[in-house]
């Protein structure tokens, strides 16, 4: 009894002083990053300000400005569009890319997702550099084709909203690849065989099995896309050129041209739709419907 | 049936060229000899690389990045450390609570993180570095959390309780029980933070001035500007050596196994 007493003291002890090693990481999680986006929000509802950053009154004008503004409206019709596409090009490239990593041999398929995630690492400003280099006026396509013949002029490629969207695959390819193929790995063999057995051909076994299966890795890796697509501002920007904007390029602009309000009210129509555009993921794909995994 | 393999090979395929062509056209394209890209290239040279080192804006941006690296990971390491040492054990509603608010700024969009950082920071008065070291710990420190939380439940606690029960206080456990145990990931962690501190370009945008400008930020302004770029084409080569130079070490040290596991659900 003594013993079981001292041994769950200590045991309360440790789980006291451990809960201590808490208060540095959780101080800095809410000082330097919830209170930073509590006040970016309050200062997205005061009025701009000609001497200061803000002002002391508080207004619905900053929101009212961009929904009531046609300018606005396209430009993030616009951004949700390319968001779309890119989410749709995305998804269709990347879940048979990650049918065949997740047949591959788990050695074999570590080694294919490192080179994925190798690329990750890699600044976006390089990666999108690399497109201008390629689809620049005297880049290599251009270059290569006016070489062989194949055209005379060099095409406009860059600046383009087709580049854009290639500039953004690029980043966001890796991930959704990689949250697939994950999920695929970790679905049982036997259940495509069972269904096969049951009569199922290859068709209705990977529409109702494998699936439905898979979709706690489509709905992360849509969710990611559709938010790191909305708020990739160097891509879009280098590959879009000046005039080519998002509404990420809209929360730069207004930041650089210190109208604090008008950016952070930008910000926070961001989040939204890109909660909005998770919320309607995970509506679509149900993830919830894939119960006793480990994730 | 052999149809559809094609099929599924040929996305594959294309995923891995729209992934890895740009990086690869850089790096070729990166020891040319002339100006501009010609084709056929006619031999190769070390100019633009002579260039970079010999560009003040550009080698003092590549050193300022380090040094800000080396400090983000050090912290980073600290604060994940701290955090999962604690949480990665447990379960429960304030635990999920709290490891989301700890892994949030790394799907958080970078680009508003730095906005508010940048508004802090200049409500405060505070030094404008300052919250670039801030803004890159917030999204360096998910990776330390996540791989130390990960050494954390390979290992069976009883060695704990073995070393406590054997007289051992709780410092000399950590230092002789724990960390011998959990080092791989705290390893690991700290090289993720100090890559993504080192490439980070969204959240630096609003955190950086002249001086104390970070590589991609420098190499950004380059390409805003027409005229000539390959000397980012050499900064951009001499990056990505450092990061496979960081992956073998990784692979060497941890495993990729457990690397591309644990970032899987990010």
């Amino acid at each position: 009894m003594n013993a079981l007493a001292s041994g769950f003291l200590l045991n309360w002890r440790r789980t006291a002083r451990r809960s201590a090693l808490l208060t540095l990481p959780l101080t800095v999680s809410i000082t330097c990053f919830l209170l930073p986006l509590l006040f970016l929000l309050v200062v997205s509802f005061l009025e701009p300000s000609q001497v200061d950053l803000y002002g002391k009154q508080a207004t619905f004008s900053n929101y009212g400005h961009v929904i009531g503004d046609e300018f606005y409206l396209k430009i993030i019709g616009r951004s949700l569009f390319a968001t779309v596409i890119v989410l749709a090009i995305s998804l269709v490239l990347a879940y048979p890319a990650a049918i065949v990593v997740a047949r591959f041999t788990p050695k074999w398929r570590f080694r294919v997702l490192a080179i994925l995630l190798f690329p990750l690492m890699v600044s976006n400003v390089v990666r999108a550099y690399g497109w201008i280099a390629i689809l620049g006026r005297h880049g290599v396509a251009n270059t290569v084709m006016l070489k062989v013949g194949f055209i005379d002029a060099p095409l406009p490629l860059l600046y383009t909203f087709s580049a854009v969207v290639v500039g953004l695959l690029t980043i966001l390819l890796p991930y959704m690849i990689i949250s697939i193929a994950n999920s695929l790995a970790a679905i049982d063999r036997s259940y495509g065989e069972a269904a096969q057995s049951l009569g199922a051909g290859p068709w209705r076994a990977f529409w109702h099995v494998t699936l439905p299966l898979s979709s706690p890795g489509v709905a992360s890796g849509c969710m990611i896309v559709f938010f790191l697509s909305l708020s990739a501002y160097v891509t879009i920007s280098l590959l879009g050129g000046p005039r080519f904007k998002m509404l990420v390029s809209l929360v730069f602009d207004s930041t650089v041209a210190y109208q604090w309000p008008r950016a952070s009210a930008l910000s926070f129509i961001l989040l939204l739709l890109g909660l909005g555009g998770g919320a309607a993921i995970l509506a679509i794909t149900r993830p919830g419907r894939v119960r006793g995994r480990s994730r | 049936m052999k149809f559809k393999r094609g099929l599924l090979y040929a996305a594959f395929g294309l995923c891995l060229a729209l992934v890895l062509g740009p990086i690869l056209v850089i790096i070729g394209i990166s020891f040319s000899p002339i100006d501009g890209f010609v084709f056929p290239t006619d031999g190769m040279s070390l100019r633009w690389y002579r260039a970079f080192l010999e560009s003040d804006r550009l080698w003092g941006s590549f050193l300022f990045s380090f040094r800000v690296a080396i400090t983000v990971a050090a912290l980073s390491l600290i604060l994940g450390t701290l955090a999962a040492l604690t949480l990665a054990r447990r379960s429960g509603g304030a635990t999920s609570a709290m490891q989301a608010l700890f892994v949030a700024p790394m799907v958080f969009p970078a680009i508003i993180l730095g906005l508010a950082v940048l508004l802090f920071v200049r409500v405060l008065n505070a030094p404008l570095w300052s919250g670039l070291i801030i803004a890159h710990v917030l999204i360096g420190a998910p990776y330390c959390f996540r791989m130390v939380s990960g050494s954390m439940q390979a290992f069976d606690p009883i060695l704990e309780e073995a070393s406590q029960s054997l007289g051992a206080g709780p410092l000399r456990t950590f230092a002789y029980v724990i960390v011998p145990l959990i080092w791989p990931g705290m390893l690991a962690g700290a090289l993720f933070a100090f890559i993504v501190s080192f490439g980070e370009n969204n959240a630096a945008l609003f955190l950086t001035a002249p001086g104390y400008s970070t590589m991609p930020i420098e190499l950004l302004g380059f390409l805003q500007f027409p005229g000539n770029q390959l000397i980012v084409a050499a900064a951009s080569t001499v990056q990505v050596g450092l990061i496979v130079l960081f992956i073998l070490l990784m692979e060497r040290l941890v495993g990729l196994a457990r690397i591309v596991r644990s970032d899987q659900s990010r």
